[in-house]
C-alpha cells in the first residue's frame, strides 16, 4: 500500500518535473579582442567593458577567459597611463586595480583560441588559461575586432573562418562542454560569422549584416581615438542601466528588442534556429543566465538530523577517525613489541616532496658534437675529392 | 593555358626560320649531341619533380589519420556493447537456525526481494554463509578482496533470534558493512509457509537500505531526463541537487586548506596534525575512488571585498551575523589568493575564516550555522576561537581547536564528492559511491568514444596521430574489462578499470595535435601555390611539351622513312 502511494506521488511529480527546464550549474565567459595597435583602442575597451559587466554580475575571474592582444593602458601614446576608458566622460577606469588577463599580446592567436574552446592544451597549461566548462555550464563568447565576409582577423596576421568557429563549437558540443552558449560578435559583417554554426543550444547575435560595416560610437578627444563601438555601446547601455543586479529577471528578448538600428547604424542579427524551441524559448532565457553566475550557497544547518546532514556525517566521520586511531594504536602496540619502527604501518599521507632546483645536464652533448664533426668532415672530404677528380679530368 | 601555347608557337617560329622572307643563312642544325643533352636536362628536371618533389609534397601535406575502430566506438557510446548491471552479493548468516530452515529463509527472502525490485539493472543476490569461523566481517572482507575471482561482498546480514521481541527489528552497524536482524523465536520461518513474515521483513529492510543507491544509479544511467518510476519526489530532488553541487569526477583532486583572518592573529595552526588526524582516515577510505593532493596556506590581513555587505551586530543573539543571500559574496575572489592552479586536477577550496575580535562571534543569521558549501567549489567554516583577556585572537590554533572545522570540512568533502546520504553507515555509502562512480565513468568514457568517432567522421581533415589510436584501444579494452567485472559483482575492480578507461578516453579526445585550422577556402590554396608554382611551372611545362613534340616528330619521320 505504501509503495502504491509512493508510485502515484512520484508519477505526479515527474510529470511536473519534466515540464520544468533543466538548469545550468556554472557560468563561463570567453571575451576576445582580436586586434592590436593603438588605433584599435576601442576593441580592447569593448572587451574590458564587457569584462567589467560580467564580473559585476557575479562571474568570478577564474571563470572568465580574457584575451587582450595589446596593452592599451601602457601604450606610450596613452595620455592617461594605466587606464582604459570606454566613454569620453572617463567616469569608469576599466583597467582598475583588479583585472586578470589570461591571454595577452601574441598569445592571442587563432590556434590558441581554438585550443581554448576545445581544451586541446598542453598538460602544463595552468587552469586559469583553460575553459573548464562542462555539460552544465552556460558559456558567453564575445568577440570583437576587424572582420569580413565569414572571417575575423586576428592580430593583422591571421584570421579565423566561420567554418573553424563552427567546428570548434561543434567539438565543444560533442564533448559536452556547454549547456547553452550565447555568441556575440561586434565586427564588420559580423552576422556572417555565425552562419555556419551547426551545434544545438547556441544563440548567436552580431552587430551587422553582410556588406555592412560596424561603426565606432564616439571618440575621446584627449585619448585621441574612438573608445567604443556602437553595437557594444548600446548592449552595454542596456546591461548597465537595466540589468542592475544578479537577480534581474530581464530576458534575452528584452536585450535584443533594445537594438535600435537608427542608433547602431547597422542591422544587428540574431540567430535562434539552433536553440531548442527556437526564438520563443530562447527569448525567455534571462540575461543573467549568461552574464551572471549561479551561486546557490548551501548553508549547513547544524541542528538538522536528516540523512546526509552535517550532524549525521560528523558522527560517522568521528567513528571513522576513532577506528583508524584504534587501528593505529593496535599496530603500534604490535610493532613496539616486536621492536620495529612503528611509523611504518600507521596511516600516513605521503608528504609531498619539495622539488628543488636542479642543474640542467646536457646529456648528449659529446655525441652531438661528434655527429657535427663527422658531417663537416664528410662534406670537406667530398669537396677535396671533387677538386682532385676535376683536376685529373682536366689533365 | 592559352598563353603557354602562344609561347610555344613563338618559340617554334624562331626555331624554324621563314625561308622566303629571310635571305640569311639558317643557323646550323642542332647536333644530335645537343639535342640529346637537352633531352637529358629536361628529363633530369622532371625526374626530380616526379620522384622527389611530388612525394615530398604529398608526404608533407597529407594528413595522418590513424585507423580507429569507429564501429566499436559508436556501439559503446550507444550502449549496445555493455549494459551496466549491478548484482550485489549479500551474505546471509543464520547462526541460530538449522540448515534447511536457513535455506528456506534464503529462498523466500530472495523471492520477496525480486518481487520488490523494479529496477532490473540493480539487484541483490543473497548467499548463505554459515561459516562460524569467519564471523569477523572485516577479516573476511580482506580475504575476499585479495581473491580476484569472487564478487565483492556488499553486505553481511546476520539473522539472530532474540527473546521477548514483539516483532523483528534490524540494527545496522555504522562502522562495518553488517546488518543484524533480530526476530522473536516464534517467528522463525517454517519450511511450509511460502511467504514468512521474517523474509518479507528482511527483504524490505534491504530494499530500503539500497533505495537511494538504486535511484542514483537509475539517474546516472538514464541521464537527466528519465528516472525510475517509484522514486519519491524528495529523493529525486535530493539526488539531482547532489549532482548539481558535487564535483565532476576527476582522478586527482587538489584540496586547498586556507586560513584567512582580517588581523594578524592567529598566524599559525596545527594543520599537519589536524589533516593527519581528522582527514587522513577519510581520504584513505576514498583511495580507491580518487587521489588527493593537499596544500595549505595562512593569509593574514584578508579583508572582505568592498562590494560585500559587512556583518551586522544582532543584539538579541550577541553575535555578528551574515545574511544568507550575502554569503556568495563572502569570498573575496579578487584578492584572496585562492585557486592556485597547480597540477591537473580540479581544486576544492576549504576556507577557515577567523573573524577579527571586534566582529566575533560571527555566524549566519538564519540558522546560526557557521559553515556553508559553495557548490562545485568548496566550503567555508567560520571559526570563533575564545578571545584572550585583552580581547585578541589566539596566535596559534591547536589541533583540538581545529577539530570542529576539520570534521565539517570532511563532511563537506563527502558532499562535494557526491557521496550518497543513506544508509547511515559510511562504509556502505562509500561502497555505493564506488558503484555510482564506476557506472558514471563507464558511461562517460563510452560517450567520449562516441564523440571521438563522430568527430573523426565529420571532420575528414583533422589529423589523428597513432597515440590516439592506441589510447582508444586501451580505453575499449579497459571498458570491456570494467563491464565484465561489473557483471560479476566486482565493483572495485570495475572502478579501477573504468578510471583507466576514462583517463585514456580523455587523453585521446583532447590529444594536443588534433587541432589546427581545419578549413581552408580554395582561394587560400591558390594564393599559396600560385606564386610558387607559376614561375617554376611555366618553363618546365613548356620544355616538356617541346620535347614531346620533337619526339613525336622524329617518330613520325622514322615511320615515314620506313614506309
Amino acid at each position: 500500500m505504501k509503495m502504491l502511494l509512493r508510485f502515484l506521488q512520484a508519477f505526479g511529480l515527474l510529470l511536473l518535473a519534466s515540464m520544468a527546464t533543466a538548469e545550468h550549474t556554472s557560468n563561463w565567459a570567453v571575451l576576445v579582442s582580436t586586434s592590436r595597435f593603438w588605433f584599435n583602442y576601442r576593441h580592447l575597451a569593448n572587451v574590458l567593458s564587457l569584462y567589467r559587466t560580467v564580473k559585476r554580475l557575479g562571474i568570478p575571474d577564474s571563470q572568465i577567459i580574457l584575451m587582450l592582444p595589446d596593452d592599451m593602458a601602457c601604450n606610450p601614446r596613452n595620455a592617461f597611463p594605466g587606464t582604459v576608458y570606454s566613454n569620453a566622460d572617463r567616469a569608469v577606469d576599466l583597467y582598475g586595480d583588479n583585472i586578470e588577463v589570461d591571454y595577452r599580446g601574441y598569445e592571442v592567436t587563432v590556434e590558441n583560441f581554438i585550443r581554448l574552446l576545445t581544451d586541446r592544451l598542453d598538460e602544463d597549461v595552468p587552469r586559469s588559461k583553460r575553459l573548464g566548462s562542462d555539460a552544465g555550464s552556460n558559456v558567453l563568447v564575445y568577440m570583437t575586432g576587424h572582420g569580413g565576409d565569414q572571417f575575423l582577423k586576428f592580430q593583422d596576421a591571421e584570421e579565423i573562418g566561420a567554418w573553424d568557429l563552427a567546428d570548434a563549437f561543434g567539438q565543444m558540443w560533442e564533448k559536452k562542454r556547454y549547456h547553452e552558449l550565447l555568441f556575440m560578435i561586434d565586427t564588420c559583417q559580423a552576422n556572417t560569422m555565425y552562419t555556419h554554426f551547426y551545434s544545438p543550444n547556441i544563440i548567436a547575435t552580431g552587430s551587422s549584416e553582410l556588406d555592412q560595416s560596424s561603426y565606432s560610437h564616439h571618440a575621446d578627444n584627449d585619448v585621441g581615438v574612438a573608445v567604443i563601438d556602437r553595437w557594444t555601446y548600446y548592449v552595454l547601455e542596456f546591461l548597465e542601466t537595466q540589468v542592475t543586479s544578479a537577480t534581474s529577471k530581464l530576458n534575452l528578448g528584452d536585450l535584443f528588442d533594445s537594438y535600435d538600428e537608427s542608433k547602431i547604424h547597422s542591422q544587428p542579427g540574431v540567430r535562434w534556429d539552433l536553440f531548442p524551441g527556437g526564438e520563443q524559448e530562447g527569448r525567455l532565457r534571462t540575461v543573467v543566465d549568461f552574464f551572471g553566475n549561479v551561486q546557490n550557497v548551501e548553508v549547513e544547518d547544524a541542528n538538522a538530523t536528516d540523512p546526509g546532514s552535517l550532524k549525521e556525517d560528523l558522527a560517522e566521520i568521528a567513528r571513522l577517525v576513532e577506528k583508524w586511531q584504534k587501528r593505529d594504536a593496535e599496530y603500534s602496540a604490535i610493532l613496539n613489541s616486536s621492536q620495529i619502527n612503528k611509523d611504518q604501518h600507521s596511516v600516513h599521507l605521503a608528504a609531498r616532496k619539495t622539488v628543488g632546483p636542479t642543474r640542467m645536464v646536457d646529456g648528449g652533448s659529446w655525441s652531438k658534437r661528434l655527429v657535427g664533426v663527422s658531417v663537416i668532415g664528410l662534406c670537406s672530404a667530398v669537396w677535396v675529392a671533387g677538386l682532385y677528380l676535376g683536376r685529373s679530368v682536366k689533365a | 593555358m592559352s598563353a603557354t601555347q602562344g609561347d610555344v608557337k613563338s618559340l617554334q617560329a624562331q626555331d624554324a626560320p621563314d625561308a622566303p622572307k629571310s635571305v640569311k643563312r639558317a643557323p646550323p642544325p642542332e647536333t644530335s649531341q645537343a639535342i640529346y643533352t637537352r633531352f637529358k636536362v629536361i628529363a633530369a628536371f622532371w625526374a626530380v619533380i616526379i620522384f622527389l618533389g611530388f612525394p615530398i609534397w604529398w608526404k608533407t601535406t597529407s594528413i595522418y589519420r590513424a585507423h580507429l575502430p569507429i564501429q566499436d566506438m559508436l556501439e559503446w557510446a550507444n550502449g549496445k556493447t555493455c549494459r551496466p548491471v549491478f548484482p550485489l552479493e549479500i551474505h546471509l548468516m543464520t547462526p541460530t537456525m538449522q540448515l534447511p530452515e536457513s535455506q528456506h529463509l534464503l529462498r523466500t527472502t530472495q523471492h520477496a526481494l525480486d518481487d520488490l525490485n523494479e529496477f532490473a539493472a540493480h539487484h541483490l543476490r543473497l548467499k548463505l554463509v554459515n561459516d562460524s569461523s569467519a564471523l569477523n566481517v572485516e577479516q573476511r572482507e580482506k580475504a575476499s578482496g585479495t581473491d580476484a575471482e569472487e564478487a565483492d561482498i556488499a553486505l553481511t546480514v546476520r539473522v539472530l533470534s532474540q527473546d521477548d521481541l514483539p516483532a523483528p527489528r534490524s540494527y545496522l552497524h555504522a562502522e562495518t558493512t553488517q546488518l543484524d536482524i533480530f526476530y522473536p523465536p516464534n517467528q522463525a520461518p517454517i519450511p511450509s509457509s511460502s511467504n514468512p513474515p521474517l523474509s518479507v521483513f528482511i527483504a524490505q529492510e534491504l530494499q530500503q537500505l539500497y533505495w537511494e543507491e538504486k535511484a542514483t544509479i537509475a539517474h546516472v544511467l538514464s541521464g537527466e531526463t528519465g528516472n525510475l518510476d517509484s522514486i519519491s519526489p524528495q529523493l529525486a530532488e535530493s539526488i539531482s541537487r547532489r549532482f548539481r553541487r558535487s564535483m565532476k569526477y576527476a582522478d586527482t583532486y587538489h584540496l586547498s586548506f586556507s586560513l584567512f583572518t582580517p588581523g594578524s592573529a592567529p598566524s599559525s595552526w596545527d594543520i599537519e596534525a589536524a589533516v593527519q588526524e581528522y582527514l587522513a582516515p577519510l581520504l584513505n577510505e576514498f583511495a580507491s575512488i580518487s587521489n588527493f593532493t593537499i596544500d595549505t596556506q595562512v593569509q593574514l590581513y584578508a579583508s572582505f571585498s568592498p562590494m560585500a555587505p559587512s556583518p551586522v551586530f544582532e543584539e538579541t543573539e550577541a553575535a555578528w551575523t551574515l545574511q544568507k543571500e550575502d554569503l556568495s559574496a563572502f569570498i573575496n575572489a579578487a584578492e584572496w589568493p585562492l585557486n592556485p592552479s597547480i597540477g591537473s586536477g580540479p581544486t576544492l577550496n576549504f576556507i577557515l575564516y577567523v573573524p577579527s575580535p571586534s566582529q566575533s562571534p560571527l555566524v549566519v543569521k538564519e540558522n546560526h550555522a557557521s559553515s556553508w558549501i559553495v557548490p562545485q567549489w568548496g566550503g567555508v567554516f567560520l571559526l570563533n576561537p575564545p578571545l584572550s583577556s585583552d580581547s585578541t585572537n589566539p596566535s596559534h590554533l591547536s589541533k583540538d581547536s581545529l577539530r570542529p572545522a576539520f570534521m565539517t570540512f570532511s563532511h563537506q568533502l563527502l558532499t562535494l564528492l557526491g557521496t550518497p546520504t543513506t544508509p547511515s553507515s559510511l562504509p556502505l555509502r562509500l561502497q555505493a559511491l564506488v558503484r555510482v562512480r564506476a557506472a558514471s565513468l563507464l558511461l562517460s568514457a563510452s560517450s567520449t568514444m562516441g564523440s571521438l568517432a563522430r568527430l573523426t567522421e565529420s571532420l575528414p581533415s583533422i589529423p589523428i596521430p597513432a597515440t590516439v589510436a592506441s589510447s582508444v584501444s586501451d580505453t575499449l579494452s579497459h571498458l570491456s574489462a570494467a563491464c565484465t567485472h561489473m557483471k560479476h559483482g566486482r565493483f572495485s575492480a570495475a572502478l579501477a578499470n573504468a578510471r583507466i578507461a576514462e583517463i585514456e578516453a580523455e587523453r585521446s579526445f583532447f590529444e594536443k595535435s588534433m587541432v589546427g585550422q581545419v578549413y581552408f577556402p580554395d582561394e587560400h590554396k591558390i594564393a599559396v601555390y600560385l606564386p610558387l608554382l607559376g614561375p617554376i611551372g611555366v618553363p618546365l611545362i613548356v620544355g616538356l611539351m617541346k620535347e614531346l613534340k620533337r619526339i613525336v616528330a622524329t617518330l613520325k619521320a622514322r615511320r615515314a622513312n620506313a614506309a
